[in-house]
């Protein structure tokens, strides 16, 4: 039947989830737990690519009303999302089986996990606006109980804040998809987008602010200004492999809701050149700007990722705004080697947490020579994320910036490339430094007082998910070009009309 | 010429009657003598009613031998009879549910006058129903006010001393407005009896001789009756008088005299001066808007109030209110309206007035809301005949009152202009402030009592009192369902009264 | 005959109550028999049509009649599914209350009256029923017997008396513009030149604010919150289903069926409705946000909520109108099942305020499931039911266009913001933070049954609602 591979993706990880719940075998013994999830992980990944190799399928799960179908679909864009996110997810994962043998509660930990990336996979695979919507409230709902893990008061006043802040988004994604149902042509998702563009129920000017609230809405996900607050908080308080994910793969879940709406429901057309296009360039650059500012006075590791993560993934928003082929290809890039980079710094942020015992930046004096594999790939992937070629973040930051300097955004076109170089050098100034002292030790030349006797390199288990996310980042560095290709497929259907 | 025919004359012969042989009984066998004696005149006017209705108009009655003007003529039509038989029913209810408290306020001695006076004041209300020419009418109504003034100060202490000195005051000075108009009318027109007297108005209006002295005479004489009927502002007298009274006597006089002045009055505009001249006087607006006044303003003191029987007191000004309200309309649908609120009122009044009693009886005679809690569970048939009477002057359907309101709103809708708004908000208004301080006091009488309040035994009401008061409840919600019938009458009746 | 029945059976069973001095067991089973005897005899009605029944004629162009069409019918079937639940529901919450002959005789007696309205042929005998509603529920608001609870009451009845003091001069607008006050598909004055609609709008707005007293529209909503004293019984059903839609119930009657659209549409006689509802939307969600005690709480939101309903019927469209049907529908369910649930907090675990319920997840698991479940059906997630009468709503609204109807629709989407804030916040501290819960006593299984099948219903609803939403449709379609 058509689409069973889609539902399988699906309820694959749903059903592990509740297995590692209520399932004694599973729940009892920690290795049959890892050993379980890990299992479940890997097949997903199986089936995730299966389906991304498949070919485009649909399955409409239940009719709500006559006309609000809830199905799935998988496209072009949906097979990119899905395949990037399930990777990250088993790679974390496996990191997670060393890492969380230090805290409490594993098994809802672990059921959350799961279940986060079943909610996800449907976001990815969804057909219709309100599909999409209702699986990113769903994914709301079930990654707090990550964020609200340790139960602390910081965990628990995090969570309450991102909850508030995603459904204020949520609702406001709403008012769109609300405003937008009468004038579309088709329910599903389309290409290029299906607005009836000469009967519009609203005047131009309400429909197209309407579509500025609901894009800063999904943006909330992504943490765009002016809806970033919950994110510093929510992330850091996370246990570290969940924060990996927070920051990597469910800010993506913002990014693929824009994308979604800008390009397959209202179309690239409508906004292209409209003070909207502006708004939302301006509102993307100074997230991009602020992140990494912010970022910068930030000592906790964690918290400086998080800020870091903020500025980063606006600049995936920069590219999907200027909405031109290289700025896409540029987005799509950095979308990739975002996830890869964040991710394994926050692996490694939680290395360094869990075996040096320490959580600040200044703390970090030659740790280098305790924990050298750690240190080394911290650094590999903070090279990147500067953007210092040949590693894969350089190649994404220069399409986008090429993107918006061919562009016709008049300031935008090199405001966005500004402010690009400017971040580069502040993501520099906040990474390099403590890589530069872990390895050579600043002024002291002695370690750092706060670093444990013991530390030293975490175990296999957690080592080699990070190593490879960081030989993926070198590689694909090297070689973009079956990315670039991919991608090309994608973006040239989304706009066909404009160029 | 039928026996029937002559039955309102046996009415009104026989209470003067009774008044003159109950001088000389004792308590007991006076007591039962106006007991006959009232409820033989509601079988008479009953049966008076059933003759009217089928008769087509209304038929003139002489006296004696001799025809007017020498004799005295009555004049019968539907809606005297009616207004005979209504008024004859409550007052026959509430001297059976409430005679017996008056022998607490009356001693054994003089409790033959206190009936005296009872059948004086009905023969006198009856006399004002039927007559035709003014002359009488100003008799009977000095009658009447001295025989209400002794129903009242028969109870004796400082406050009904006080009260009644108000009430007499301001009813004499009335009684002198009246005698003034009249006097002048017949100055000016040289008639006392009513039919000539419309023809001889018609010619003051057509040739516009005296037509200034008519216009006094008319303020005169609506001036005098309003005072006497506690038209806001002249009510002044109205709250202490029937909060102080003995019971069955505050039933009578707000319940069926001050209607009696009120029917003086209609009577006078349509058989004396013509509806047309009246209004064009703009008499009528003066009385809407002494009638709206009254109803708000009424019901605000209402609220006010501590003890019960004046909240009651203050009440009736407001359903006074209610009545000119209807009057000030102007039209025959207005008019129609107040006097089936005239019924009404005098039906849930006189309840109103005797279940209060009997609550107050049973909460050691206090009069305090404070002190009445609980009282309808002390006696039940008089909480529930309370419940429903306020049921009725706040307006809830499937009571009497509910029709009036209707019926009233209907009319001012139908004129149109700002008389309809004012009716409809009044009325709305008015609904509101009802509710609240007579729904109040239904939820007091069923709250549980404080600790500290001892309520003293007291004798249980007996069988036959909460039976009529129950019976009387019966009417006053057969005046919610039933009213299309008694409408008719006096939709017909009005057309026949002139 | 089964109209008249229906309505009469628990009116006069509540009222023989006290004289049968049963004790607890047989005025159980006497109570619930008289309650499922009647909600068997509606049902029956909505499937089998009946004749209109007349009952009492008070004059030529007055009379008391039972009729039930289709609108009646959705209101009927609410109400005596729910009924007969909270009955059960309330044998076992007012053990050990006092005065509970006199609490249930009333309780019944007010079945039998709701049922009136909901069958009422025409505004009069509405009218009647309404105010004999207003009587008949006040002893429960009043059953604590405390200062407060008295109080309350009393600002309940004046409220509600002179709310009906207004509507009745819009039964009086129309019996002397229409010459009857009998509910017709399209109103009165359909095809009738309208040399007064002047007059007739003024007639209807203060009709309209009249009745929107018990639909505790701003700013005559006063009652509402106070009313949250009452026993949770009288609470939840009666001011989240029975007596707040009866004062929907009647606006929509006169809306669609007395007064009629066409008149009304594109004036003032529609703007100030849509503007006052939806102000009331926006302004029951922030009230409810400031409000610590949990019953309060979800009274404003009630008051929030009927506003939907409200705002959708306002939009004078037969979309509009079933938007709002199925939000009175859907909304019926998710409320009674919090405030029993909230009632049981009460009662059994002491709670009262939000700030309690942390941490009882562990402790009361089913409820603070139960709870969970229905805050998520109300902030509207989907595909529960809360979600689908809201997008239906705004899709009438976009439909219309205009200023206030989008006005609307961002008041729709902010109260669903805030009552994700003041639902769902309290139901995640309900899993967080270490409880307070010292001791609770046990919660009798015919509550766990009672919200489970309520729950189970809301949860079915969510996947399966088609043939209800097809007849919602078609009743509003057949008004219009």
């Amino acid at each position: 039947m058509e689409g069973l591979l889609l539902l399988i993706a699906i309820l694959l990880p749903a059903v592990g989830s509740l297995l590692v719940m209520f399932l004694p075998w599973v729940n009892e013994n920690r290795n049959n737990r890892c050993i379980f999830v890990g299992a479940v992980m890997v097949l997903e990944c199986i089936v995730v690519l299966l389906v991304a190799l498949s070919g485009e399928q649909t399955l409409v799960l239940f009719e709500m009303t006559k006309d609000l179908p809830i199905a799935l679909r998988s496209d072009g864009t949906s097979r990119v999302f899905s395949a990037v996110m399930a990777l990250m997810w088993t790679i974390s994962g496996f990191y997670s089986f060393g890492y969380m043998k230090h805290e409490q509660n594993e098994k809802s930990y672990y059921a959350f996990y799961l279940m986060t990336l079943a909610s996800l996979i449907a976001l990815t695979l969804s057909g219709t606006m309100v599909t999409m919507y209702l699986f990113f409230e769903m994914m709301t709902f079930i990654s707090m109980p990550m964020v609200l893990h340790s139960r602390s008061k910081e965990a628990v006043a995090a969570g309450i804040k991102y909850l508030i802040y995603s459904v204020a988004g949520a609702t406001m994604g709403l008012l769109g998809i609300f405003m937008l149902t009468p004038n579309i042509s088709s329910t599903f998702f389309v290409a290029g987008g299906s607005l009836m563009t000469d009967q519009l129920t609203l005047p131009l000017a309400a429909m197209q602010a309407v579509i500025l609230i609901t894009l800063i809405g999904f943006g909330t996900k992504a943490g765009m200004f002016p809806m970033h607050g919950w994110l510093p908080t929510a992330h850091p308080v996370a246990p570290s492999p969940a924060s990996a994910v927070l920051s990597g793969v469910i800010t993506k879940a913002g990014v693929l809701c824009i994308f979604r709406m800008i390009f397959y429901v209202v179309g690239p057309d409508f906004i292209r050149g409209t003070w909207v296009q502006w708004t939302l360039l301006a509102c993307a650059t100074i997230t991009v700007f602020m992140g990494s500012m912010l970022a910068l006075r930030e000592k906790q590791i964690k918290k400086r990722l998080a800020y870091s993560s903020v500025s980063q993934v606006s600049y995936v928003l920069c590219g999907v705004f200027i909405l031109d082929t290289m700025a896409l290809e540029g987005a799509f890039l950095q979308i990739v080697f975002h996830a890869l980079t964040k991710d394994a710094l926050f692996l490694c942020a939680g290395a360094i947490i869990l075996k040096a015992g320490i959580s600040r930046v200044d703390e970090m004096q030659n740790l280098g020579k305790r924990m050298p594999w750690t240190m080394w790939m911290f650094t590999i992937c903070a090279i990147s994320l500067v953007g210092i070629p040949p590693l894969g973040g350089f190649i994404a930051k220069w399409h986008i910036a090429e993107g918006a300097l061919t562009s016709g955004t008049q300031v935008f076109s090199w405001l966005v490339p500004t402010v690009l170089l400017v971040s580069a050098m502040l993501t520099a100034g906040y990474l390099l430094p403590p890589s530069v002292s872990a390895f050579f030790g600043g002024m002291a030349q002695t370690e750092s007082p706060a670093i444990r006797e013991d530390a030293k390199d975490p175990g296999l288990l957690m080592l080699v998910p990070i190593g490879i996310l960081t030989l993926a980042i070198i590689i694909l560095g090297a070689f973009p070009s079956i990315m670039i290709e991919n991608f090309d497929n994608v973006i040239n259907t989304l706009l066909k009309g404009a160029l | 010429m039928t026996l029937v025919h002559n039955f309102p004359f046996f009415s009104i012969l026989l209470c003067m009657a009774a008044g003159i042989f109950t001088s000389v009984f004792k308590a007991r066998v006076s007591k039962i003598l106006t007991l006959m004696v009232v409820g033989t005149v509601l079988v008479l006017s009953a049966l008076t009613l059933r003759l009217t209705l089928q008769l087509e108009d209304a038929y003139p009655f002489i006296m004696g031998h001799f025809p007017a003007p020498w004799g005295n003529e009555i004049r019968i039509g539907r809606l005297e009879a009616l207004m005979a038989t209504g008024f004859s029913a409550v007052m026959f209810i509430s001297l059976i549910a409430g005679f017996r408290h008056a022998e607490s306020f009356v001693s054994e001695q003089k409790f033959n006058l206190y009936c005296i006076m009872v059948d004086l004041a009905l023969a006198a209300v009856l006399v004002l129903i039927f007559t035709n020419d003014l002359f009488t009418v100003y008799v009977f109504i000095e009658i009447m006010t001295i025989a209400s003034c002794a129903l009242v100060v028969v109870r004796q202490n400082g406050h009904t001393l006080v009260a009644i000195t108000r009430y007499m005051i301001m009813h004499l000075f009335g009684s002198g407005l009246l005698l003034m108009g009249i006097a002048m009318l017949y100055g000016i027109t040289g008639h006392l009896l009513m039919v000539p007297l419309k023809e001889a108005v018609q010619q003051i209006v057509e040739t516009g001789n005296h037509l200034g002295p008519l216009t006094v005479v008319i303020a005169l004489i609506t001036a005098g009756l309003a005072i006497k009927s506690a038209m806001f502002p002249f009510h002044g007298w109205a709250p202490d008088t029937y909060a102080f009274a003995p019971p069955v006597s505050a039933a009578i006089l707000s319940g069926i005299i001050s209607k009696a002045y009120i029917f003086v009055l209609i009577k006078f505009f349509y058989r004396v001066i013509g509806l047309e001249v009246i209004i064009s006087q703009q008499i009528t607006q003066f009385l809407f808007v002494c009638g709206v006044a009254g109803m708000i303003i009424g019901s605000i003191m209402a609220i006010s109030q501590r003890d019960i029987r004046r909240m009651i007191a203050y009440s009736s000004v407001a359903q006074i209110g209610y009545i000119y309200m209807g009057l000030g309309i102007g039209t025959r649908a207005g008019v129609e309206a107040a006097l089936f609120q005239m019924l009404v009122h005098a039906a849930v009044k006189s309840l109103l007035f005797l279940s209060t009693y009997e609550l107050i009886n049973v909460s050691g005679d206090r009069k305090r809301f404070h002190y009445l809690h609980g009282a309808g569970y002390r006696n039940v048939p008089a909480g529930i005949v309370f419940t429903l009477a306020a049921m009725s002057m706040v307006g809830i359907p499937f009571t009497g009152g509910f029709i009036v309101k209707l019926n009233l709103a209907i009319s001012g809708i139908a004129i149109g202009g700002w008389v309809r708004v004012m009716v409809l908000l009044a009325l709305a208004l008015s609904t509101l402030l009802n509710s609240v301080y007579f729904l109040h006091t239904v939820v007091s009488i069923y709250r549980k009592p404080a600790e500290d309040h001892i309520y003293p035994e007291t004798p249980k009401m007996p069988a036959y009192a909460g039976v009529t008061l129950f019976v009387s409840m019966l009417l006053v919600v057969y005046l919610g369902i039933g009213s299309e019938p008694i409408l008719r009458v006096i939709e017909t009746g009005l057309k026949t009264f002139s | 005959m089964i109209l008249a029945l229906a309505v009469a059976l628990p009116i006069v069973a509540g009222a023989l109550l006290p004289a049968f001095r049963f004790e607890k067991a047989r005025r159980d089973l006497y109570m619930m028999t008289s309650a499922v005897l009647a909600s068997t005899l509606t049902f029956y009605a909505l499937i089998a049509d009946q004749p209109a029944i007349n009952i009492i004629s008070l004059n030529h162009f007055l009379d008391i009649t039972l009729k039930l069409d289709d609108l009646g019918k959705v209101f009927a079937g609410i109400i005596a599914l729910l009924w007969p639940v909270s009955l059960l529901y309330a044998t076992d919450y007012m053990k050990g209350h006092g005065k509970q002959t006199s609490f249930f005789s009333f309780f019944l007696m007010s079945y039998g009256v709701t049922l009136g309205i909901a069958m009422s042929g025409n505004l009069l005998t509405l009218y009647v029923f309404y105010e004999i509603m207003s009587l008949s529920t006040l002893p429960l608001v009043m059953h604590g017997g405390s200062a407060k609870s008295i109080k309350a009451g009393l600002k309940y009845l004046y409220y509600s008396l002179g709310g009906s003091a207004f509507a009745f001069i819009g039964l009086v607008y129309l019996v002397y513009y229409g010459g009857t006050t009998e509910f017709v598909p399209g109103g009165l004055f359909q095809g009738v030149s309208l040399t007064h609609s002047a007059q007739l709008r003024l007639g209807y707005v203060l009709c309209f604010l009249g009745f929107s007293v018990k639909a505790a529209v701003f700013p005559v909503h006063g009652w509402l919150p106070e009313a949250a004293v009452a026993p949770t019984p009288v609470t939840a059903l009666l001011h989240a289903v029975a007596v707040v839609k009866s004062g929907v119930f009647a606006i929509l009657r006169v809306t669609y069926f007395s007064f009629g659209v066409t008149m009304l549409r594109d004036s003032y006689a529609q703007y100030v409705p849509l503007a006052l509802s939806a102000f009331t939307i926006v302004y029951g969600c922030t009230m409810a946000l400031k409000e610590k005690h949990l019953k309060r709480r979800l009274a404003y939101s009630t008051i929030s909520n009927l506003s939907y309903i409200i705002f959708g019927a306002m939009l004078l469209t037969p979309h509009g109108l079933a938007a709002g049907l199925m939000h009175l529908v859907f909304h019926a369910l998710m409320k009674i099942t919090l405030f029993l649930i909230t009632g049981v907090l009460n009662e059994r675990a002491h709670i009262y305020d939000v700030g309690e319920m942390r941490g009882i997840g562990r402790q009361l698991p089913l409820l603070a499931a139960l709870f969970t479940l229905g805050s998520l059906a109300m902030t509207g997630l989907p595909p529960l039911i809360g979600f689908i009468s809201k997008w239906y709503l705004a899709g009438a609204a976009a439909q219309v266009g205009g200023t206030l109807p989008i006005l609307g629709i961002v008041a729709l989407l902010i109260s669903a913001l805030l009552t994700g804030i003041y639902l769902m916040v309290p139901a995640v501290t309900m899993y967080t933070r270490p409880s307070k819960l010292a001791a609770w006593q046990p919660v009798e299984t015919n509550f766990s049954v009672l919200l489970a099948g309520l729950s189970a219903l809301i949860l079915a609803l969510s996947l399966y609602s088609a043939p209800l939403l097809n007849f919602l449709n078609n009743t509003a379609r057949g008004a219009v």
